[in-house]
């Protein structure tokens, strides 16, 4: 690399090439480019078909606010954003803590922990598919192995999970955190990543597992939760699956997604304008919390100051 | 990098000269299973087979993907013949997307003689024909037919709406065995209010009172009080509208089931085969309060022609090929309804199994005598007041709301565009 | 001293393993229940869903799977979606990488706004934006192509990755950049020899999910591959049913056993580099 730098002008280029604003610039080029070549242009026409009436099949007609106010007046748009937020301060957490304890139990490298990493993986993969939606529906079935268990543990009486209102969230919630597998994954490198050396330097200074987990790896592991809630919240906004394969938004609304009120809305009775709209409205709810928690990462996110 | 944008570039040109190389290519589409995909595969290599120069472009898809993959491609000039459903014709033909085959039929391209006039008129929208039915069907009330002989309970054709209730309750005190009203099958609510001589929509907007919609959601409400009816957490443990899962096939037991099913004479093979064996599926009509008033010959599914196709002539040859072609039925053997051309019926009746003989049967003898003209084609929005109806049903099931109810929000509460 | 020590940790080991592998059980029923089902006669499927062993084999399932449809074998499904998984993951991951490098590393004009601009990509539902994608690729002559299924990602349009990314080097100590500078390393020097080796383990997270998600992606298929032999497995498999008349559950269950074959098997092939991190290439911050 110095000799190539012997020509003058070739020098000076690739000393421009080389200055950090440039190269920042460079390096980030491709999704500068894939962001004004792919995303902006479908963003911006959804931002126009949120202000029109879109039936998909007909050209869009503007009709300026009128999508807002029917959404804002519309008892199905509050119960669905009220049920997702639900689902989402009620799953993300629970998920992130079981990846995470998972994560450290499947952390000692054996011959074996590659299977059982493999194991707790595979929920993830195979994610929405028929298969589950008919499985999810039969174990938490009138005599499905969930009520079975219950029995053997002395509950009486069955419990109608599906059938309640207050009990059918919560298989999509059990779903969601059985579903943990990226997360883990996410915190197994990361766990990965800290050095020995620091385990060692605790072990020095006689501190046990427990208060090592809190000093060395909880500390250093908080970049890796911020991510983890970031992007399990934004998940957990716009979760669609779970509702749309297994309860439909049954019964009563009361496991109706935003997303699959959006997807009903747009593609069931071609309102697309209107369900643009709700799209919108969405992101801006997500913007809110995301800049939220952006805004707390500095009072617990720890930050290599070195 | 290179060989990567080389991959690309071959693969991009592979499929522009095969869709080149062919003289005529057409795009064929529509939804089904396996079963389906696999006749029509058959019945479309045939035509191209006595026809040189054609190929065809097969693009299969379950049935909501089937819309949403529609709806973005109609407005190019990519498909060319599509399988059209009853609930979306009106929305297609009004937004200009369909080929107006009257002049095809004046012209004798595409032959419809043998087609029972009412059939034909199914296809049409305003002054066009839009549509060419495919397939002949009927509502049909399916049964557990073994449950009910072992208690010695008989079932009529053409059942009033009390004789089917007075039967829910000897059957519910026979056997424990519960009823299912049709719940999420959407015509049935359409289906009872014409045995009242009141049409559901009239002139694209809901022609009903309050008083009208009572009469059906009185029905849950009777069940509910006596007991016979399925109750509702059945229906949040199943998915609603499959055949696999329907409650009088899928249960443990007589509690959560139901010993009938409102279904659709094609779907009576579907059901015989999910049935646990040694249960026979019986088929009578669905009731109502005047069965000839409410009962009607459904055509099925149909045949469309894109507006935009730049092989107008080939496509209408297909349809034509597809009503007419006895060869081509069968191959087809009724998969998607009868046949709707009568001399087509008629010549592929023999090759029919036991099952299907037996739907046949239904339709010639039993609805065929008995029945009305089909009710028009669900305006756009129609999606949107079952969805209404069906949740109003489910409210009614948990008892949070009662008929008189109901009743008086669906009207209120009715998509606007349908008021 | 040394026996009581090696007997508490056998107990604690057993203990451990009895653990792990019961609620893995819990973890893998689902699985299991649907490779078991598709040994059994399609008919009998529900009927007999609540027990787990067939009492009948059968392999018919796996035959009439994969005849697939149309005259196109299915096997046929799982190449296309291969070649498509493949090249979208091999894009995502090289792109994303030097994107998140330039995020993390690099002081430029406009870095935040571009950060913000990634992160609100993940704030719209994908279900939205699948009609005006399809106009604007439609304008693009992307439609019946896998174009739009594998160009894309070779711009880092997922800002799951890039964040992904950016995030694990973040936490990469500065002086080892500071030490390749001084040795003369470039800005791009820095990246390729220095980065690149330490983020291996974000790499195979980040390839594992990519190749996961392309693989079971079917509505960019549905909407821009129009032709049968070029469906991707994801998109064939939702052919077997049609939930208004019969559905073909045990070839639909045969082939997703099938399918999701090769992504245990990258699972569990790449795991081991997951492993291999920063702890164990010798490097003490």
């Amino acid at each position: 690399m110095a000799q190539t730098g012997v020509v003058k002008p070739k020098r000076t280029l690739a000393e421009k090439l080389n200055e950090e604003h440039i190269a920042g610039m460079i390096c980030t080029a491709p999704f500068t480019i894939g962001f004004l070549l792919f995303m902006i242009v479908p963003m911006l026409i959804s931002a126009y078909y949120a202000f029109c009436d879109f039936d998909i099949l007909s050209p869009a007609v503007w009709t300026g606010l009128a999508n807002f106010k029917t959404m804002f007046s519309e008892a199905k748009f509050w119960k669905s954003l009220g049920v997702t937020f639900y689902f989402a301060f009620v799953s993300v957490p629970l998920r992130l803590v079981f990846a995470l304890i998972v994560a450290l139990i499947l952390l000692r490298t054996t011959k074996i922990t590659a299977l059982y990493r493999a194991v707790y993986y595979l929920p993830s993969i195979i994610g929405g598919s028929v298969a589950v939606a008919i499985l999810w529906k039969r174990m938490f079935g009138n005599d499905g192995t969930v009520n079975v268990l219950l029995r053997m543990l002395g509950f009486e009486g069955k419990i109608k999970w599906f059938g309640q209102p207050g009990t059918a969230m919560w298989t999509l919630i059990i779903l969601a955190v059985w579903q943990f597998g990226s997360s883990m994954l996410i915190f197994l490198s990361a766990l990965k990543q800290i050095p020995a050396s620091l385990y060692e330097a605790g072990e020095i200074d006689g501190a046990n597992k427990v208060q090592q987990f809190f000093r060395i790896t909880l500390p250093l592991l908080t970049p890796t939760i911020f991510f983890n809630l970031v992007m399990q919240m934004i998940n957990g906004f716009l979760a669609f699956t779970q509702c749309y394969i297994i309860t439909q938004g049954k019964p009563m609304n009361s496991t109706l997604f935003y997303t699959v009120y959006m997807y009903q809305q747009s593609f069931e009775f071609y309102k697309a304008g209107y369900g643009a709209a709700l799209a919108w409205v969405m992101l801006v709810v997500i913007a809110m919390f995301t800049g939220l928690l952006f805004a707390t990462k500095r009072f617990w996110v720890y930050e290599d100051k070195r | 990098m290179k060989k990567i944008a080389l991959i690309l570039a071959l693969v991009m040109i592979a499929s522009l000269c095969m869709s080149a190389m062919a003289e005529e290519n057409i795009l064929v589409t529509w939804w089904g299973n396996q079963t389906r995909n696999e006749r029509t595969h058959a019945a479309l290599e045939l035509y191209a087979s006595e026809h040189e120069g054609i190929s065809f472009t097969e693009v299969p898809n379950s049935w909501d993907d089937y819309w949403k993959k529609v709806a973005a491609d109609i407005q190019g000039d990519s498909i060319d013949v599509m399988q059209m459903d009853y609930q979306y014709l009106n929305q297609y033909s009004e937004n200009g997307l369909l080929l107006d085959l009257t002049p095809y039929v004046e012209s004798g391209a595409l032959k419809i003689d043998d087609v029972n006039e009412g059939i034909v008129g199914s296809g049409k929208v305003g002054d066009g024909l839009y549509a060419i039915c495919i397939g002949v069907n009927a509502p049909a009330l399916l049964y557990n037919k073994t449950l009910l002989d072992e208690n010695g309970i008989e079932v009529k054709d053409n059942m009033t709406l009390d004789e089917f209730l007075a039967l829910s309750r000897e059957i519910f005190e026979k056997t424990g065995y519960k009823t299912n009203i049709g719940y999420g099958t959407d015509m049935v609510f359409g289906y009872i209010l014409r045995g009242y001589d009141i049409d559901l929509f009239k002139d694209g907007k809901l022609n009903i009172t309050a008083e009208d919609a009572e009469k059906f959601f009185s029905l849950y409400e009777t069940g509910i009080t006596e007991g016979w009816l399925v109750t509702s957490d059945v229906f949040a443990e199943t998915a609603v509208g499959t055949v696999e899962q329907d409650p009088m096939i899928y249960g443990s037991d007589p509690e959560s089931m139901s010993w009938c099913a409102f279904f659709w004479s094609n779907q009576v093979t579907a059901m015989q085969n999910a049935a646990p064996e040694g249960m026979e599926v019986g088929i009578t009509t669905w009731p109502s309060a005047d069965p000839v008033k409410s009962n009607y010959l459904k055509p099925s599914q149909f045949f469309s022609v894109a507006a935009k196709t730049q092989h107008a002539d080939t496509a209408v040859d297909i349809v034509n090929f597809w009503t007419n072609s006895v060869e081509a039925n069968e191959i087809l053997l009724g998969e998607r309804g009868i046949p709707a051309s009568a001399a087509t019926a008629a010549g592929i009746a023999d090759k029919l199994d036991e099952v299907n003989q037996k739907v046949v049967a239904y339709i010639n003898d039993v609805v065929s005598p008995n029945c009305s003209a089909v009710p028009a084609a669900d305006p756009a929005g129609a999606s949107e007041f079952y969805n209404l109806v069906d949740e109003l049903q489910e409210e009614l099931c948990y008892g949070m709301t009662t008929a008189a109810d109901a009743a008086a929000r669906l009207i209120d509460e009715c998509p606007a565009n349908l008021k | 001293m040394g026996m009581r020590t090696t007997s508490k940790s056998i107990l604690g080991r057993t203990v451990y393993h009895v653990l792990v592998f019961g609620f893995g059980i819990v973890m893998v029923y689902p699985l299991l229940w649907m490779i078991l089902s598709s040994f059994k006669p399609t008919n009998t499927i529900f009927t007999t869903a609540s027990q787990l062993i067939p009492s009948t084999w059968t392999l018919e399932n796996y035959a009439n799977g994969w005849k697939g449809f149309a005259s196109v074998k299915f096997s046929r499904f799982f190449l296309n979606s291969l070649l498509i998984s493949v090249l979208a993951t091999l894009g995502t991951v090289a792109s994303s990488s030097i994107v998140a490098y330039g995020f993390a590393r690099l002081k430029f004009k406009g870095r935040g706004l571009l950060f913000s601009a990634m992160l609100v990509t993940m704030m719209l539902p994908a279900q939205v934006l699948m009609i005006p994608q399809y106009i604007w690729y439609k304008k693009l002559g992307w439609v019946g192509s896998y174009a739009a299924l594998i160009v894309p990602y070779w711009f880092a349009i997922q800002g799951f990755f890039v964040y992904l990314m950016t995030n694990f080097i973040n936490g990469i100590p500065k002086d080892l950049d500071e030490a390749a500078k001084i040795d003369g390393c470039s800005t791009y020097g820095i990246f390729y020899w220095v980065i690149l080796p330490l983020i291996v383990p974000a790499l195979i997270t980040g390839g594992i999910f990519s190749f996961i998600w392309r693989w079971d992606d079917f509505l960019s298929a549905l909407l821009y591959v129009s032709k049968t032999e070029m469906y991707p497995v994801s998109l064939a498999l939702k052919l077997f049913s049609d939930p208004s008349s019969s559905s073909d559950y045990g070839a639909m269950f045969a082939m997703s056993t099938l399918s999701i074959l090769p992504v245990v098997l990258i699972f569990i092939t790449l795991q081991k580099y997951l492993v291999e991190g920063i702890a164990t290439t010798g490097l003490k911050g």
